[in-house]
C-alpha cells in the first residue's frame, strides 16, 4: 500500500508558455499532502504530470527510490495512482456499481458480467464509507454531491496507493464532507497517500498534514499545516499582503428596491418573503436541499414559480421572462459558470458582450467597436488578464473567466444584481476582487443578493443574511448579529426540530 | 496589445499556419483543384470554374442555410423533400398564373412556413430537431406524390423559354446560379459575423443553458434559424424547377440534405455546434462539386463515385478533428 513519492524540478512549457518551473514536491507514505495556489498557479499542471497526462519538458518523477520514465496514464494507473478530476466523469446512463467497475468488469466463466458480484462488491464499499448508496441506482437519478462521493469510491474500489483529489468537495454538504475526511482519515491509517487539492481553507486545515504552495508556476513553500496559520498561507499563496476588503461603508439606504412576497415553487421553496433595500447586499444562505438554487432561478426569471409575485421600485416584475426581468433592471451571475455561463466556443469578447446584445432589442447588427469599447472599461474595472481578446474563452483561468462572466453582467448595467455562488472554483486573488467589486457596486446605489453557503464570505460581504431550510426561509439575521454558529443553527433548522421534539 | 503585434516581424510561414489552422477549409479546396489541374491542364479557366460554381449553386445554397442549422445544434433531414413540395407547387402555380414573380415568392413563403412549424414542433413540442425532420422528410414527399399522383410537374410550354433562362441565363458571362450562390454567401455572411442573431446562432450551439440564461430567446432564435433555412429552401426550389423545368415528385431533391451537410462539415462546421463559418461552407460546396467532377475527369466507373466521395469527406474531417484536439 505504501508509497513514496517525489517529483523533482518539474518544469513544462506549452508552446512559449512556462507553465511550471522547476517545482518538487515530496509525499510521503500515509500522507495527506495539501496543495495550494491560486487558479493558474500550476497545481492541476503539476498533478497531471503525475498522472502521466503531460510528459514533463525537465523533471523527475521518483516513486520509491525509483525514477519512472515516461510516465503514461495506464502507467500512472498500474503504480496505483488514482485522480479524483474536479469535473465529475461518472456515467450518467449506466448504474452505480457499473461505474464503480467500468472497464474493469467481473465476468462469469461464459464471458457474461458477472453482475451479482460486482454489485456486492460495490455495496461493500459502500458500507465501509458509510454511504447510503443504493449500487442499483442510475447515476442520473443521484444528486450532485451523491455522484461526487461515487467518483471518490471509484478511485478507492480497487487498490489505491496515491490519491489525486481536485477539489472532491464543491458540491458537498457538510455532513458529507465530515465522511469523506472521515474516509480519508481512514486510508491514511492503511498506508494510502493523498494530495489534495482545495481553495478551502478550513478543510485543509482540518483534514491535511503538510502542505505545498506553488504560485505563477513555481514552488513556494513546503511545511506542515499545524505550523502556520490560514492568514500565513494566504499570504504564501496571493505572494502579497491582502488588502482586507470587509464591508466598508454601509450604503444601505431606506428604500426598498426589490420586494419578493410569498414566492412559492412546488416543493423547492414555499412562501418566500423578503425586501431588498437599495445600496443593500443580502446574502442568502443555508445547506444543501434548501430550495436555494430553485430560488436564485425564479429571482430571475428562469424557472416558473406557482404562486407569488415580485416587485422592483414598486412595479411588478415579469418574472415569466428572463429578457424582461433583465430590461427592468435586474441581472444575474449563475453558478455552475462551466454549465451556465460559459461559452466555449466562442471569444472572451463575445462572451462578455452576450447579456448586453440580448438585453438591448431593437438593433440588427452587433457593433464589434462598440462590444470593444464596453469591455475595455470592464477590464479596467476588473483587472482581466488575458492575452487577446479574440481568444477563446477557455484559454483563460477559472477566476479570469468569472471576471469575463462579471463583466457580462455589469454591461448590462443593471440595478439589482444576483449573484449565485460567484466565487466558487476561483481563487483567492480573484475572489477578493470580487468582494472588491461587491462594494464598489453598493457605493454606486445598485443593490446585491447573493447566494453562497460559505460564511467567510457572507461575513465578508453582506448586511443581512437570509437563512433557509428546506424550502422556507428560518431566520433573517442582521449582520451584527451574524455569526457562524448561528448561521448554522438556522440552516440546518435546528431550532424547528427542536420545537417538534416538545 | 497593440505594440506587441507593431514589434513582430512579419512571417509569412506564421501567417500560412494560422491560415491552415483556421481556415482548413482553403487547402483542400485547392488541393482538390490542384489534382484536376493534373488530368485537365486547361482547367483554370474562367469557363470551367464559373461552370463549377454554376454547378455547386443548387446545393451551395442549401449548404448556406444548413450551416446555421448545424452550429446552433440541431439538424434538417427533409430539405430534401421541402424542394420537392415547395417547386412541384410552385410549378403548378406558374403554370396556373403565368407569374414567374408570383412563383418566386410563393416558393420562399411556402418553404419558410414548413420549416416554421418544424421549429415550433422543435422549440414548442420539445422533439428533437432529427426526429421532427425525420417526419417531415417522408411526410412533405408523401404529400407531394399523392399531389402528382407519382407523375412529374411540367411547365408548361408557353412560360417554359422566358421560365429556363433564369438558371441558364448569365449576366456578362457569369452565370445567374453563380450570381445567387455568391449574393447569398456574401448576405448570410454579414449576419453570420456582424449581427446580433449571427451571434445567436453561435451560443445557442455553444451552451444552450448560458444562452437561455443570459437572455437570449432561444426558441424564438432556433425558430429563426429554420426559418432562415426555408428561405434558402425557397430560392433553391425555384432555382431547381428553372433549370430541371420537370419536378418527378418521388425522387427530387432525393438525398440534397446529405450533401447540404457533407458541405457544411467539409467547410468546417462543427457537428456538435458552436463552430463553423460561411466562407468554409461556400468553399466546402465547391469541393464536393470539385471532387465529382474530378471522379467524371479521371473516368472513374460511375458506381464506384460513391466511394471515393465518401473517403474524400471522411479524410477532410479526419484533417479537422486531429487539428482540434490539438488545440485541447
Amino acid at each position: 500500500m505504501n508509497i513514496d513519492l517525489r517529483m523533482e524540478n518539474i518544469s513544462i512549457f506549452f508552446g512559449e508558455f512556462q507553465a511550471l518551473s522547476d517545482v518538487s514536491i515530496d509525499v510521503k507514505s500515509g500522507e495527506i499532502h495539501g496543495l495550494l495556489g491560486e487558479n493558474g498557479a500550476g497545481k492541476s499542471t503539476l498533478m497531471n504530470i503525475l498522472a502521466g497526462i503531460y510528459p514533463p519538458s525537465s523533471g523527475r518523477i521518483i516513486i520509491d527510490g525509483e525514477t519512472v520514465h515516461g510516465m503514461t496514464v495506464s502507467r500512472a494507473a498500474d503504480l496505483g495512482i488514482r485522480f479524483i478530476h474536479q469535473e465529475l466523469s461518472v456515467i450518467e446512463d449506466l448504474r452505480v456499481y457499473e461505474n464503480l467497475f467500468l472497464s474493469k468488469e467481473l465476468t462469469l466463466k461464459n464471458g457474461f458480467l458477472d453482475k451479482k458480484e460486482m454489485a456486492a462488491r460495490s455495496a461493500e464499499l459502500m458500507r465501509k464509507m458509510n454511504l447510503d448508496i443504493n449500487v442499483g441506482d442510475y447515476i442520473r437519478d443521484l444528486d450532485t454531491s451523491r455522484k461526487q462521493l461515487v467518483e471518490i469510491a471509484k478511485a478507492i474500489m480497487f487498490e489505491a496507493r496515491l490519491i489525486i483529489m481536485d477539489e472532491p468537495t464543491t458540491s458537498l454538504t457538510n455532513k458529507e464532507i465530515e465522511v469523506l475526511f472521515d474516509l480519508m482519515r481512514n486510508l491514511k491509517k492503511s498506508g494510502v497517500s493523498m494530495i489534495y487539492i482545495s481553495h478551502k481553507m478550513p478543510e485543509l486545515f482540518s483534514v491535511c498534514d503538510k502542505y505545498t504552495v506553488l504560485r505563477d508556476g513555481r514552488f513556494i513553500q513546503s511545511g506542515e499545516f499545524r505550523t502556520i496559520d490560514e492568514h500565513g498561507m494566504t499570504e504564501l499563496m496571493v505572494g502579497r499582503s491582502v488588502v482586507e476588503s470587509e464591508r466598508s461603508a454601509v450604503t444601505r439606504t431606506d428604500e426598498v428596491v426589490f420586494e419578493v412576497k410569498g414566492l412559492s415553487c412546488g416543493d423547492f421553496f414555499r412562501d418566500v418573503s423578503f425586501s431588498l433595500y437599495k445600496g443593500e447586499v443580502l446574502a442568502l444562505t443555508g445547506l444543501f436541499g434548501d430550495g436555494r438554487a430553485e430560488l436564485s432561478e425564479a429571482l430571475f426569471g428562469a424557472r416558473k414559480v406557482t404562486s407569488g409575485t415580485i416587485k422592483k421600485s414598486g412595479a411588478h416584475l415579469p418574472i415569466h421572462d428572463i429578457g424582461s426581468v433583465m430590461r427592468a433592471g435586474v441581472g444575474m451571475v449563475p453558478r455552475s459558470r462551466k454549465e451556465r455561463s460559459i461559452f466555449p466556443d466562442l471569444s472572451i469578447l463575445n462572451n462578455a458582450s452576450m447579456a448586453y446584445l440580448a438585453k438591448n432589442r431593437g438593433a440588427f447588427f452587433a457593433d464589434r467597436r462598440d462590444d470593444q469599447r464596453r469591455f475595455g472599461e470592464m477590464v479596467k474595472l476588473m483587472n482581466v488578464r488575458y492575452d487577446h481578446e479574440d481568444n477563446f474563452i477557455t484559454s483563460l483561468s477559472g477566476g479570469n473567466q468569472q471576471k469575463v462572466v462579471l463583466a457580462r453582467w455589469l454591461e448590462t448595467d443593471a440595478d439589482i444584481y444576483i449573484l449565485d455562488n460567484p466565487t466558487q472554483g476561483i481563487d483567492v486573488g480573484a475572489k477578493f476582487e470580487v468582494y472588491k467589486l461587491i462594494n464598489l457596486l453598493t457605493s454606486g446605489g445598485k443593490s446585491v443578493i447573493i447566494f453562497s453557503s460559505e460564511f467567510p464570505e457572507i461575513y465578508r460581504v453582506c448586511d443581512r443574511c437570509v437563512v433557509m431550510y428546506k424550502g422556507v426561509i428560518n431566520a433573517v439575521l442582521d449582520r451584527n448579529e451574524l455569526t457562524e454558529i448561528k448561521m448554522m443553527y438556522y440552516s440546518t433548522g435546528a431550532n424547528l426540530e427542536a420545537g417538534t421534539r416538545e | 496589445m497593440s505594440e506587441q503585434i507593431e514589434k513582430k516581424p512579419f512571417n509569412a510561414l506564421e501567417h500560412i499556419k494560422y491560415l491552415y489552422t483556421n481556415h482548413t477549409y482553403i487547402f483542400s479546396f485547392i488541393l482538390l483543384l490542384v489534382i484536376m489541374l493534373f488530368i485537365n491542364h486547361d482547367y483554370l479557366s474562367f469557363t470551367s470554374l464559373s461552370t463549377l460554381l454554376m454547378q455547386s449553386t443548387i446545393k451551395g445554397i442549401l449548404a448556406l442555410g444548413m450551416t446555421f442549422v448545424i452550429i446552433s445544434g440541431m439538424i434538417d433531414l427533409s430539405i430534401g423533400s421541402n424542394i420537392a413540395i415547395t417547386a412541384g407547387l410552385g410549378i403548378v402555380l406558374l403554370n396556373r398564373s403565368g407569374s414567374i414573380t408570383l412563383m418566386f415568392v410563393f416558393c420562399v413563403a411556402f418553404s419558410v412556413f414548413l420549416t416554421a412549424v418544424i421549429g415550433l414542433f422543435v422549440t414548442k413540442g420539445r422533439i428533437a430537431p432529427f426526429v421532427v425532420t425525420l417526419a417531415t422528410m417522408s411526410i412533405f414527399r408523401s404529400i407531394i406524390v399523392q399531389l402528382g399522383q407519382g407523375g412529374p410537374f411540367n411547365v408548361a410550354s408557353s412560360i417554359l423559354p422566358r421560365f429556363r433562362v433564369i438558371a441558364a441565363g448569365s449576366v456578362m458571362k457569369v452565370p445567374n446560379m453563380a450570381i445567387a450562390f455568391i449574393v447569398l454567401t456574401v448576405i448570410m455572411t454579414v449576419i453570420s459575423t456582424q449581427t446580433k442573431f449571427g451571434r445567436y446562432i453561435y451560443a445557442i450551439g455553444s451552451n444552450e443553458t448560458a444562452s437561455r440564461l443570459s437572455g437570449i430567446n432561444v426558441n424564438r432564435v432556433k425558430v429563426e434559424i429554420f426559418m432562415l433555412m426555408g428561405a434558402m429552401i425557397g430560392v433553391t426550389s425555384f432555382l431547381f424547377a428553372s433549370r430541371m423545368t420537370s419536378v418527378t415528385a418521388a425522387n427530387a431533391g432525393m438525398s440534397y440534405e446529405m450533401d447540404a451537410i457533407a458541405a457544411a462539415i467539409i467547410g468546417g462546421t462543427s457537428f456538435s455546434g458552436g463552430r463553423g463559418r460561411i466562407l468554409g461552407t461556400f468553399f466546402g460546396a465547391l469541393s464536393l462539386q470539385l471532387i465529382e467532377n474530378l471522379l467524371v475527369a479521371a473516368k472513374i466507373p460511375p458506381f464506384l463515385t460513391g466511394l471515393v466521395k465518401g473517403t474524400i469527406i471522411l479524410a477532410a474531417i479526419l484533417l479537422q478533428s486531429k487539428k482540434e484536439s490539438k488545440k485541447a
